[in-house]
């Protein structure tokens, strides 16, 4: 079981900080720290499928001199960098809404917020 | 030019680089956006109409994108259940005409280029994610809409609707990593994102990453598609936002849930991989809790928009077990539905959009008696209101009777009775919003008088009322032309 966990680190430590995530999205009352719990949920998908491609001792797939085989999956990154574009649009959505939030309701806390309507 | 292979990606290109050029196009006045806006979804129409054509011709087709070859480039790819575009394209068309006068009176001036462009982009998501063959491409549609969906939401200014958009946004945004996660764990183990390939590529995969990945995926488009437990965003973001974005919305959006679930089963069905029976009957039972407590939930509504929120949640029940019950006849009530129900819910949104826009008010008792000064709106909304509790001459009552039959057929009648009560439920509060319009006096005697929607609200509000008799009336079309691809998707499983 150890050894399982040793061998697949990466996964296993992408699911811990998924977990983390999720827990401060549900848990915080703060908007803005909510919003950070997604931001680390986000990471640990990213960095889960990153992982995916990684190959043990692999090189970059660059041509020229000193490419040599294994190399590593660069797909995985590919798409990741269009993950990273979504997830940048995402924030600047949500941080702008919790600036409008703030500025007509004086308060960026849920319950506060929630009072308030 | 109905064979033309790249009509298909410019389909989706058009919506687009409209949506894009919106804003560079518009004067102060709004008009211009307006217009530029309607010949956009026009020639998207038309492009819909030329693709359904094609596929009535000779069955599903692809186009590979850059000449890359299926596998390794991305291909997209037009079913019978694309055919969805075809409401996808009329809403929008409808809902742009709708919003000439409503978003005049509704968003500030400056706001009104980026609504369009928005309202365009919604679009282009919910075509790509429609046509797409390659599952990040699915994903990356799917953010396309999602966002959209939440700057949409918000786009009135009012305090509650950002507090609305943000707790979509959260949600969303959430379901959207777990489909994310879904598409990441497929790729792991068949080394493929097209979804033909994938399918072809599962059998003989490891057990445990497979359900995990199928149980991400599923997730995911539950949050998408507002069933039961995970609904909390839909009412609140539904109801606030400007009411063509609640048509859309209700019509539309959340059925990118179902049309996922769709793709998935295609996938799984298709593989023989995993046995999805454990799945169905959650979804199954999950759709008939949705038809209840959404129907429950909306009796106790007396703000018109909250109540047609609660509504969808409740008809998405009626889909989803539609989908669960896996047996023909329901599968093919399901996706008829998901047709049916857009237009439906359109008719009931737009009308109500229509009916506040005059009145100024948005609950049943303000609304007493408006059957008097708006009688074409308020005529249209019932028969949208007929149409949704499934009394036989409309298009609600076909899809429902074969869901319900699908339960026979499935040997579950329990969930035929389910069916019936939630229709029974839903009968009870459009009753109760039908009785408010014809047969309560107007409360107040010093109200204003209050006369017809603008051409512009009107026209689209009465071609879906016409639409709702129509589908009823015509209701074997639809039928017939969903029928060869579900017996496509249930002939691994030995003919269902």
């Amino acid at each position: 079981m150890i050894d399982l966990l040793w061998d697949n680190l990466d996964y296993a430590a992408s699911m811990v900080l998924f977990c983390i995530g999720l827990y401060a999205v549900i848990t915080r009352n703060n908007l803005i720290k909510k919003f950070m719990g997604l931001n680390i949920m986000e990471t640990a998908i990213f960095a889960f499928i990153v992982a995916l491609g990684v190959v043990d001792g692999g090189n970059a797939p660059i041509m020229g001199e000193g490419a040599a085989k294994p190399f590593i999956n660069p797909l995985p990154q590919a798409l990741i960098l269009t993950g990273i574009v979504v997830a940048v649009s995402t924030t600047a959505l949500a941080l702008s809404l919790v600036i409008r939030i703030w500025r007509q309701c004086g308060t960026i806390e849920a319950d506060e917020l929630r009072e308030a309507e | 030019m109905t064979s033309w292979p790249p009509l298909l990606v410019l389909f989706v290109l058009t919506p687009l680089v409209g949506a894009v050029l919106t804003p560079a196009v518009s004067d102060t006045s709004g008009r211009r956006s307006w217009e530029w806006a309607l010949g956009t979804m026009l020639l998207t129409s038309a492009m819909a109409g030329a693709l359904i054509m094609r596929v009535l011709d000779e069955g599903p087709f692809s186009y590979v994108v850059g000449g890359w070859v299926a596998p390794y480039g991305i291909e997209l790819r037009f079913d019978e259940f694309s055919a969805f575009v075809a409401v996808v394209c009329l809403l929008g068309l409808l809902a742009v005409i709708f919003s000439r006068h409503y978003a005049r009176d509704a968003l500030a001036p400056g706001r009104i280029p980026y609504y369009y462009t928005l309202l365009l982009l919604n679009m282009t998501g919910m075509i790509g994610f429609i046509v797409t063959g390659d599952l990040f491409n699915l994903y990356v549609f799917m953010e396309i809409l999602s966002l959209s969906a939440y700057a949409l939401v918000a786009i009135s200014g009012e305090k509650t609707a950002e507090m609305a958009a943000f707790k979509y946004l959260v949600m969303g945004a959430v379901s959207s990593l777990s489909i994310l996660f879904g598409v990441g764990l497929l790729y792991a183990l068949t080394g493929s994102l097209n979804m033909a390939d994938v399918t072809g590529r599962l059998a003989g995969s490891a057990e445990a990453p497979l359900v995990l990945a199928f149980a991400a995926l599923t997730l995911g488009f539950m949050v998408k598609s507002a069933l039961f437990p995970l609904h909390i965003w839909l009412p609140d973001a539904h109801a606030i936002a400007p009411s063509p974005v609640s048509a859309v919305l209700s019509g539309l959006v959340v059925k990118v849930g179902i049309l996922g679930m769709l793709r998935v089963y295609q996938i799984a069905y298709g593989s023989g991989a995993i046995d999805l029976s454990g799945l169905n009957l959650m979804l199954t039972w999950l759709g008939a809790i949705s038809i209840v407590m959404g129907a429950f939930f909306a009796v106790f509504q007396d703000d018109i928009k909250m109540m047609l929120a609660y509504s969808t949640i409740s008809n998405i029940g009626y889909i989803v077990m539609g989908l669960g019950l896996a047996s023909p006849y329901s599968l093919i009530g399901a996706s008829v539905h998901v047709f049916n129900h857009a237009l439906i819910k359109a008719t009931l949104f737009l009308g109500a959009g229509a009916l506040i826009h005059q009145t100024g008010r948005r609950t049943l008792t303000g609304l007493a008696g408006v059957g008097r000064s708006m009688p074409l709106t308020t005529a249209a909304v019932s028969i949208g209101a007929i149409s949704i509790v499934g009394i036989p001459p409309t298009a609600g009552f076909l899809c429902k009777w074969y869901i319900a039959l699908g339960a026979m057929q499935a040997e579950e009648p329990l969930f035929a009775v389910a069916l019936v009560f939630g229709a029974l439920l839903i009968f009870v509060y459009y009753i109760r919003m039908v009785n408010a319009f014809y047969f309560r006096k107007p409360q107040e005697a010093g109200a204003p008088a209050v006369h017809e929607a603008p051409a512009t609200m009107l026209v689209p509000v009465l071609i879906l009322a016409a639409l709702c008799l129509v589908m009823g009336v015509l209701g074997r079309l639809p039928l017939s032309f969903i029928e060869p691809a579900v017996t496509r998707l249930l002939a691994p499983l030995g003919g269902g």
